[in-house]
């Protein structure tokens, strides 16, 4: 502002109010430096402060992300271990079937082979009501409870699940389904295109087995095939729940290339330049001292002084 | 006639004394506010001559003819206007900081955010009890936010208020003293010391008035006032020695609209404020209206959206769900659940981890968008204020400018009165010497022999 003439108490008030103007910009880089933010409060730069706001949200979000992707990443491995064991069990049925189907084979050989089968369907059905991480049933679907029971009077396993495995999200509209329902793995068809389960092959043949005649060996070789188809389904299941875990990692890789793509903007945005910032606290500082220099000069410049 | 040398002597003497005075005076009240630097204007003493007498010489020396101010009106004028201006955008920016505050603080933002994200979580596991206890507490996080929210805004609201009553109070005050100035104004004699401190007394009282609201002035030869508020109609607030009172209406609430802005009249006349700062605090409780209005409608429609959509399924127990908020704003909004159980997330069975409901109340939220709604409404307020402070800024250094300029005319430089005090005294000594001189002219008079 241009002076034409000064009187002594616009002087001080001029003083006065550029000494404080350079000292608030000096303490508010200060504060800006000390705390690392760039705003105080979203008036400092509104359309900043908006962005931080949506990128500390879309940051909480992500967290149950990624919480969920860890918990689909233990439910998957709890199915893909159990499956392993029905693949193992199925090669030991096979076993059983194959030495059941030898003609030399006596009645009380065969019977005892059924009577490992039945012990064998116990273990399956016990299988097929395992846990997940948070204690339901693994392979139950959406419903609480057990998977399977046994039906009373006819002694068959059930499957009394939900009908579909839930979905977890993993953000950005991705989800994951978290493991398999029973009958996804454990029903195929038979021999002769009927679809029928496990549980059920293995209790025919046990108690075929166990009943003894030559229907016994015939019921054993006809399950031969069926078993193979078994298997296969269970082999088709695992490929399936390993897919999905690609999946997850893949998605995961992708959440944490996100988080790290928003924290690089959250400093860009709300962060404080330090360089820059200490490198203008220096010129204000530099300017403050010869501004209050020059004030001490001037200010003690009075004529009163020098005429006696 | 003739001249008498002492009598010119004794009156230069007097003169230089009066002047000495005023610049002495002037020193004195070098930081005094409202001071407007006196000078002291002489005048020759001379009698012209008629018929008979015109060659005499006829000089009787010099006499204080008055005391001048150095105010010039147009820069007072201008000062009064920017001040209104600048009381107006400092008490907005002020009073909008203080609404940025009392909405920011409170955390609804992160509040919301923390409640989206518990119910995301209990996608992961919807019959787990302790998930569905955190989404309840974040619930209630939340309700709470905006609660406080709420009050700090009611706390804004009733602080302006008050500060606006203050003010209104300040500017009859000041009314009353304008009126009381002019009385003995027009009672003073022109260019009298008496005449100079109370046309500095009204000046002082015209700038104070103006940092409360814009004013129009009219002034008569005498030096009296006459003193107008607002634009418009602008209804008289002095006339000659009559004051009229301001009087502050607040605007009651209807319904769930918590209104709370206020408006001014004189005598019933309404007054339409557009400086000074109970403008300001008009201007800021309309802006606070519209946000406390934006955040009661926000807070309504998360209790629609979430009860609603509780009604499309069945809680843990397997009973249609009920209402989980109640509260038609913000500062009613409640958390009614009692238990996490309560909240409907399968869409039938009882113990179902099935998620249907929960992400059609997901989908729901997502259309009424809470957290975007509020991060508008936060956004609509910084921006309000950033803007103001721009503002704000701009009018300050024009006024800032003005006051130095009417400073620089008016004010005291102790270099000139330094300058005055020597050049009077040198006047005094000068004239004192004259009276020497014609005592001395008298005395070879006497002593001729």
């Amino acid at each position: 502002m241009s002076i034409f003439a000064t009187s002594t108490s616009a002087f001080f008030d001029r003083a006065n109010l550029d000494l404080n103007s350079l000292r608030s910009q000096a303490e508010g880089l200060q504060s800006q430096i000390s705390s690392g933010q760039r705003l105080t409060t979203s008036s400092d730069d509104p359309l900043a402060a908006s962005r931080l706001r949506s990128l500390q949200r879309s940051d909480a979000l992500a967290a149950v992300d990624t919480a969920a992707a860890n918990r689909a990443t233990s439910d998957l491995n709890l199915a893909d271990s159990a499956l392993n064991q029905f693949a193992n069990y199925i090669t030991r049925i096979q076993e059983l079937a194959t030495q059941a189907s030898t003609g030399t084979l006596s009645d009380s050989q065969r019977a005892s082979i059924g009577s490992e089968l039945t012990q064998i369907r116990k273990d399956l059905v016990s299988m097929a009501n395992t846990r997940d991480s948070s204690g339901h049933a693994l392979f139950g679907g959406d419903a609480s409870g057990d998977a399977y029971d046994i039906d009373s009077t006819t002694g068959a396993a059930r499957y009394i699940g939900g009908g579909s495995a839930g979905e977890l999200s993993l953000g950005e509209g991705q989800t994951v389904t978290r493991s398999l329902t029973g009958p996804e793995f454990l029903s195929f068809k038979d021999k002769a295109g009927n679809t029928t389960d496990l549980m059920a092959v293995v209790k025919t043949l046990g108690d075929a087995l166990q009943a003894g005649g030559t229907a016994a060996q015939t019921t054993a070789n006809a399950s031969l095939d069926t078993l193979r188809n078994a298997l296969d389904s269970v082999t088709t299941a695992q490929t399936v729940v390993g897919s999905r875990l690609s999946w997850i990692d893949l998605t995961v890789e992708r959440q944490t290339a996100m988080g790290t793509a928003r924290s690089s903007e959250q400093a860009d945005v709300g962060g404080t330049d330090t360089s820059e910032a200490v490198v203008k606290l220096q010129e204000l500082s530099t300017v403050l001292q010869a501004s209050q220099a020059s004030f001490a000069k001037l200010s003690s410049l009075s004529l009163f002084s020098i005429l006696r | 006639m003739s001249s008498d040398l002492l009598s010119i002597g004794a009156s230069g003497v007097k003169a230089a004394k009066i002047a000495l005075d005023v610049t002495g005076q002037n020193i004195s009240n070098a930081s005094s506010d409202g001071y407007i630097r006196r000078t002291a204007k002489s005048t020759e003493v001379a009698s012209t001559g008629y018929h008979g007498t015109i060659r005499d010489v006829s000089l009787s020396g010099v006499r204080i003819s008055g005391v001048i101010r150095n105010a010039d009106a147009f820069r007072q004028a201008e000062v009064r206007r920017t001040g209104s201006d600048t009381a107006r955008a400092s008490t907005e920016v002020s009073s909008l900081s203080n609404i940025e505050a009392a909405v920011e603080n409170a955390n609804v933002y992160t509040a919301i955010t923390g409640f989206e994200s518990s119910l995301q979580k209990l996608k992961e596991d919807p019959t787990d009890t302790s998930l569905r206890a955190s989404v309840l507490e974040a619930g209630r996080t939340m309700t709470q936010t905006f609660q406080i929210a709420a009050t700090q805004l009611d706390a804004v609201g009733t602080g302006l208020r008050f500060n606006a009553t203050d003010g209104v109070t300040q500017v009859n005050t000041l009314a009353a003293e304008l009126a009381r100035t002019n009385l003995r104004l027009s009672r003073a004699a022109d260019a009298s010391s008496d005449q100079t401190a109370l046309l500095d007394q009204r000046d002082k009282l015209l700038n104070d008035l103006s940092q409360y609201a814009d004013i129009g002035t009219t002034f008569a030869s005498d030096g009296t006032v006459a003193v107008t508020i607002g634009g418009g109609s602008a209804p008289t607030l002095v006339a000659g020695g009559t004051s009229y009172a301001v009087a502050m209406t607040t605007v009651s609430g209807t319904g769930t609209v918590s209104d709370g802005t206020i408006s001014f009249d004189v005598g019933g006349a309404p007054v339409a404020l557009s400086g000074g700062s109970l403008a300001g605090q008009q201007q800021s409780l309309i802006k606070l209206g519209q946000v406390h209005g934006n955040l009661d409608t926000l807070a309504a429609d998360i209790v629609t959206t979430v009860n609603d959509a509780q009604k499309g399924g069945v809680d843990l127990d397997g009973t249609t769900g009920g209402d989980l908020f109640s509260g038609d704003k913000a500062s009613n909004f409640t958390l009614t659940a009692s238990s996490g159980r309560l909240i409907a997330t399968a869409a039938t069975g009882i113990g179902s981890r099935d998620t249907t409901n929960l992400d059609a109340l997901r989908t729901a939220l997502g259309t009424t968008d809470p957290a975007g709604r509020m991060d508008g409404i936060l956004f609509d307020i910084s921006g309000t204020v950033s803007g103001h402070t721009v503002t704000r800024d701009a009018l300050k250094t024009i006024s800032d400018a003005a006051a130095t300029a009417l400073s620089a005319q008016s004010g005291v430089d102790l270099d000139t009165e330094a300058v005055n005090l020597v050049r009077y005294q040198q006047a005094f000594q000068a004239s004192g010497r004259v009276m020497q001189v014609a005592s001395d002219l008298f005395d070879t008079l006497l002593n001729i022999k």
